[in-house]
């Protein structure tokens, strides 16, 4: 056929059209707001030239009303498709803002259920970059039918794929959802908002005035909710960080992880985690430093930063392998557990093992957070999601005590009872039912009653227990933990150690699922 | 595809200071620093103890990166700290724009400049206080410190009581504006 | 006369180095102590013997324990402890202690450090031997309506200080009257915490002073000598940053009268082995008794590099009770000196403890140079300890060329992995009032601008290194391959039991 005849005529006059529908003045007003357009963000996202988009001609669906305006435009409000990022396959929906505020209708939302089956069908991760004004008011109860079925999507696929949302524009309302169904959640400063009901219906209500920034910005999320995993300063660096987290990760729940090839070199002793842990063992120290000597330099990748700091969740590699890290944070309330983090730990370790990702636990953790605020609300509950997780993960789990592991709080960070297939300590261990200022004071509350400097006295018990009861060597001895080892070759112990587990399985009995304490 | 990636030996970065003066480099790779018109090259020496240093126009200077996240940058420069983010064309309007529509916030945190104890708090809860007043009395090293409130306003939250240990960075104070 | 044969350094740092490689060169044998907070400390390679104290520790430190230190000397069968500055080097107890157990300690008598130390006693002695001294309380401040009619009488600004301190902590000076009772109570709980005593004294403050100090030497026989002046204007929150000897601002005349003034002090207090009288001068030469520091001085080594004299020797000498051999007019001072405190501390926010590890430090020192340390390459920096590194003391024949000398080699002095006082201490030798000598205590605070020194082209340079950087590790993440498809190979093993779960 010819190219100029009169049916490549129609071809390409359609295409054109499309050009001018997605022309520079729409990309220029969302770079006015300090946003990028839908399909740049997709640009940056994909491998140069992998992107393939699907359903870009369908038009928007007609009210049955006469009721408001709808543009006609290719496309509705949503870019869909699938590329390959570092060579893998992917699948997308970008919403776009250019388009009615990219809000979402019918059409809108058939689109993004489409890529949600295709992904679910070949077992591909799916990444959602949302930038909507909400359901589209006009569609009525065809939007909220819409929003309904991409839920139930996202829910049916959890587990099974990875899902990522970036949230890079405004998400109010329903929309939100499908953002709290995924796996991770990236926020952009000061351009992305998430909330149920925003400032003016706050002020109506509660007569509470409130911005937007306050009420859902990327930094409410990140440090007060923990809705958000990762924030930004802007949408590349969000989407460079996308791609990172994304190759940790296996397509899906059948697979293994990637891995990285790194150069073969001889491991070697690493001195300088000898001296981390402060001799005082009252003395605060970050552990993120442990965790960075520990494995593949450079590719740690903290997840939850700024939510509950007391404790560090995030992946990194051991020679090139995927793992999940979960530290305690002495620098931080000393490490305890309290509700929020035992939510963040938990929430963490469960994605872990759908995608066969083995946990490494780092563990120093002085005990509980006590008093009325944390019981009233629940830590009992939720510290029990915390050891539920562990409990039921079946993927390589192995537990390091850096310094203290003190009753409750060391059944519950993956202690070998509850499956933990190895367990080290460093010499600086601490192993007790509690702490020994605490067991003194119960063990020898009459002596200490009598005793003339009961401060003194208290100091020199606490010292030998320190050095009789609550060392390593003890747990060591009976089996508890697998070996006491020098800190410096942690990381050649963890690398052996991960690789004999590498064919691990756990039998489950067989259920619907288990009933986690919510 | 209609958009595609910038190619990199085009690509421009945008370094912006701590007070936000820009210096644009376009592909830095190159190694080199362009004055006027003129391309200067730049010269990376390491020395034997691993001391890494830049020459430009037969000047040397030692640098160092100590600290990095995301695409923010600390640098020391012959022991001098610079902060400096890279930024692309794209970010570096984005940034300008956030800088210009910027929503002030209520709320001034105080945060600990140091790691210490904390020895005395001169101010209470709901209180008022003007700029430049001291607001409590930190120690580390041995040395008590003054912790002086940038803004004036209400104490809004005081998160920790004396004998308190603090870390670098934890919130102090909370005074709203 | 006894002859010192082994000492106990009971100190840490550059300090217990310097006094190490004296005592070493005389032939004694050194002890050093070894602590819980630095096992591995870069002094301790210096020592001849170590005292291991790391077992059973207490919540006091190891340096401050006087019966733990007592009690080693007593063990290893020790003549003499150095306690060098700081910890117990100006502690009469901890002296009269050393008396009773017939150790040698090197220093004054516990009478001359109980005197001299508290600072109402130390005006009195000034103001009887005709010593001129600032206007003060003449003793202890006893409550807010005392400080409130003191600083009436005395007129503002005042200040405020610890009667038993030193070192700038519990010092306050008060400019507004509204501020009295703040300042009163900052002053008290500053010293209730660092001197376990809370009573403080009040005097008139003067601007811009600057801060002249003469180094005294007394034997056991009545001679006593000056070895001429150090200037420490160049201060801090009253923390010494930069020291030099002579002093610009002296002539041979106010010399000798000044000199004669610090010898007088020591006379009265019976002072014997080293010590130092603190003087203030203000614009038109009148000076001001402040204090006698019964110690040896962190800046003493500009002192030896004009004079010639080992002053750790002296005092060791002096201790064994042998006569001072050099009469004052024997005494020259031969071209100048200047030595700059290296402290870990961020200058450009506000001189904040800087804490870290030492991970590469370079120093090429040349003539006319000393460099004086306690750390080393791997060395740890934290809050134990207070934050000076180091002390680069330069040697030139005239003040300009001391100048110019210490700056080549602060250009060169490179370390890595924390931050440090090297571009402030710059910025002070670059600064043109500075060089002309136009100094004073108000220096930093009045004159300098900019608190660290800036090359032109830096924050190019800087903008230049993150943005290659970046670029280069943008490239890393966009080139490293994942190997997705590994992934994808899983053992039948493992597969089988995958498939048989679902």
């Amino acid at each position: 056929m010819d190219i100029n005849g009169k049916i490549y005529k129609d071809f390409l006059s359609r295409i054109e059209r499309f050009k001018v529908q997605n022309g520079p003045e729409k990309i220029k007003k969302q770079h006015a707001k300090g946003k990028l357009h839908a399909r740049e963000r997709i640009a940056l996202l994909f491998d140069e030239d992998s992107f393939e988009e699907l359903d870009a001609f369908v038009t928007s669906a007609m009210p049955d009303t006469g009721f408001g305006k709808i543009d006609e435009a290719f496309g509705d409000g949503v870019v869909i498709g699938h590329g390959r990022i570092n060579g893998r396959i992917v699948y997308v929906y970008s919403q776009n803002f250019t388009v009615m505020g990219g809000s979402l209708g019918a059409v809108h939302a058939k689109k993004i259920i489409k890529v949600q089956d295709l992904a679910l069908r070949v077992g591909a991760p799916i990444i959602g970059i949302n930038d909507s004004g909400g359901a589209r008011i006009q569609e009525g109860v065809a939007s909220l039918s819409g929003y309904t079925s991409i839920f139930h999507r996202n829910i049916q696929s959890s587990g099974i794929i990875p899902q990522i949302s970036m949230i890079l524009g405004p998400a109010a309302g329903g929309a939100v959802y499908s953002p709290a169904l995924t796996d991770f959640v990236f926020m952009v400063k000061k351009t992305s908002f998430m909330f149920l009901t925003g400032p003016d219906v706050v002020k109506e209500v509660l007569n509470e005035d409130v911005s937007f920034d306050e009420l859902g910005g990327a930094e409410v999320h990140a440090r007060k909710s923990g809705v958000a995993n990762f924030i930004y300063e802007d949408e590349e660096n969000a989407i460079l960080g996308v791609k990172k987290l994304l190759s940790f990760f296996p397509s899906n729940n059948m697979a293994n992880p990637p891995y990285i090839d790194t150069k073969t070199e001889q491991e070697k002793n690493i001195d300088k985690l000898r001296a981390i842990v402060p001799d005082d063992p009252n003395k605060p120290y970050d552990v993120k430093k442990v965790i960075k000597l520990i494995i593949d330099q450079g590719s740690f990748f903290e997840v939850s930063e700024l939510f509950a700091p007391n404790i560090v969740v995030g992946f990194g590699r051991l020679q090139g392998k995927a793992i999940g890290i979960v530290a305690n944070q002495p620098k931080v309330l000393a490490g305890v557990i309290d509700i929020n983090s035992s939510i963040k730990a938990a929430r963490f370790i469960r994605f872990c093992d759908s995608f066969n990702i083995p946990l490494l636990t780092l563990e120093d953790v002085p005990g509980f957070l006590p008093g009325l605020d944390q019981e009233y609300n629940g830590i009992i509950k939720h510290g029990a999601k915390l050891l539920f997780a562990y409990s039921e993960a079946t993927v390589p789990k192995i537990t390091v005590i850096l310094r203290k592991a003190y009753g409750g709080a060391f059944c519950v960070m993956n202690s070998k009872n509850i499956g933990g297939d190895y367990s080290f300590a460093w010499p600086t261990a601490e192993i007790a039912v509690m702490g020994p200022e605490g067991a003194v004071s119960i063990l020898y509350k009459k002596e200490l009653q009598e005793a003339e400097d009961s401060k003194k006295l208290q100091k020199e018990l606490a010292a030998k227990y320190r050095s009789e009861i609550a060392n390593p060597y003890i747990a060591d001895e009976k089996g508890y933990i697998d070996e006491v080892i020098d800190p410096a070759e942690t990381r050649k112990k963890l690398i052996t150690a991960f690789e004999t587990l590498e064919n691990k399985y756990v039998d489950q009995p067989s259920r619907k699922h288990g009933n986690i304490p919510l | 595809m209609i958009f595609s990636k910038s190619k990199n030996s085009k690509q421009k970065f945008i370094s912006c200071t701590g007070n936000n003066k820009k210096y644009e480099f376009i592909n830095p790779k190159k190694l080199y620093i362009k004055q006027g018109k003129e391309n200067i090259p730049i010269e990376i020496i390491t020395d034997k103890q691993g001391f890494v240093y830049i020459i430009w126009k037969k000047k040397k200077y030692l640098v160092n990166i100590i600290e990095k996240n995301q695409n923010k940058y600390e640098v020391l420069v012959n022991g001098v700290s610079y902060p400096i983010s890279v930024e692309t064309p794209f970010s570096y309007k984005r940034r300008k724009y956030l800088a210009n529509n910027k929503e002030e916030s209520k709320i001034e945190r105080i945060q600990a400049p140091m790691p210490g104890k904390i020895v005395e708090f001169f101010v209470e809860e709901d209180q008022i206080i003007k700029e430049g007043e001291a607001v409590l009395i930190l120690e580390a090293m041995k040395m008590q410190n003054e912790i002086i409130s940038n803004v004036s306003g209400k104490i809004n939250k005081i998160n920790f009581k004396p004998d308190d240990i603090v870390m670098k960075d934890d919130i102090l104070i909370e005074v709203e504006k | 006369m006894k002859k010192i044969k082994s000492i106990l350094i009971a100190n840490r740092g550059e300090i217990a180095i310097r006094i190490s490689e004296t005592a070493k060169k005389m032939g004694i044998r050194t002890y050093g102590l070894k602590t819980s907070k630095e096992p591995s400390a870069y002094y301790l390679q210096f020592m001849d013997e170590i005292i291991d104290l790391t077992e059973n520790t207490t919540d006091i430190p190891e340096f401050l324990d006087i019966d733990r230190i007592i009690n080693s000397i007593k063990k290893y069968n020790i003549d003499a402890v150095h306690p060098g500055y700081g910890y117990l080097a100006e502690n009469p107890y901890f002296a009269q202690k050393c008396i009773d157990e017939k150790i040698i300690f090197i220093g004054p008598s516990p009478d001359s450090i109980y005197k001299l130390g508290n600072k109402t006693i130390a005006k009195q002695l000034a103001s009887n031997h005709n010593v001129p001294l600032l206007e003060g309380s003449n003793g202890n401040i006893r409550d807010i309506k005392h400080a409130k009619q003191l600083a009436q009488k005395i007129g503002l600004p005042v200040i405020i200080k610890a009667a038993s301190g030193g070192g700038g902590r519990g010092m306050r000076i008060v400019e507004n009257i509204e501020d009295i009772e703040k300042m009163l109570r900052l002053a008290q709980n500053e010293s209730e915490k660092a001197f376990a005593d809370s009573s403080v004294f009040m005097e008139k403050y003067v601007r811009s002073p600057r801060h002249i100090e003469f180094q005294i030497l007394a034997d056991h026989y009545g001679n006593i000598i000056h070895l001429g002046e150090r200037e420490c204007s160049i201060q801090r929150k009253h923390q010494k940053l930069i020291e030099e000897s002579p002093s610009i601002a002296l002539n041979e005349e106010l010399r000798t009268k000044m000199g004669e003034s610090a010898i007088n002090i020591a006379k009265a207090s019976n002072y014997r082995n080293a010590g130092t009288v603190e003087f203030l001068l203000d614009e038109s030469g009148n000076y001001y008794f402040m204090e006698m520091n019964t110690r040896i001085q962190v800046e003493h080594p500009v002192t030896e590099m004009v004079t010639g004299f080992d002053l750790v020797e002296w005092q060791i000498k002096i201790a064994q009770e042998e006569k001072l051999t050099v009469k004052q007019k024997d005494v020259k001072l031969n071209g100048w000196a200047i030595e700059c405190r290296i402290n870990a501390e961020d200058v450009q926010s506000d001189f904040t403890p800087y804490l870290g590890t030492i991970e590469k430090i370079n120093i090429s020192k040349g003539k006319n140079c000393r460099f004086d340390t306690g750390v080393t390459e791997g060395s740890n920096i934290n809050a134990n300890f207070d934050s000076m590194l180091a002390k680069l003391i330069c040697y030139g024949e005239t003040r300009e060329k001391a100048i110019n000398n210490s700056l080549s080699v602060l250009n060169k002095l490179q370390i890595q992995g924390i931050k440090t006082t090297i571009p402030f201490c710059k910025a002070v030798l670059n600064h043109p009032k500075f060089k002309k000598g136009d100094i004073s205590t108000s220096f930093i605070q009045k004159e300098m601008k900019q608190l660290y020194y800036q090359e032109t082209d830096e924050e190019m340079i800087a903008a230049f290194w993150a943005a290659l950087n970046h670029s280069v590790q943008l490239d890393i993440e966009d080139k490293t391959f994942i190997d997705y498809e590994k992934g994808k190979n899983i053992t039948p093993w493992l597969m089988n039991k995958r498939l048989k779960s679902l």
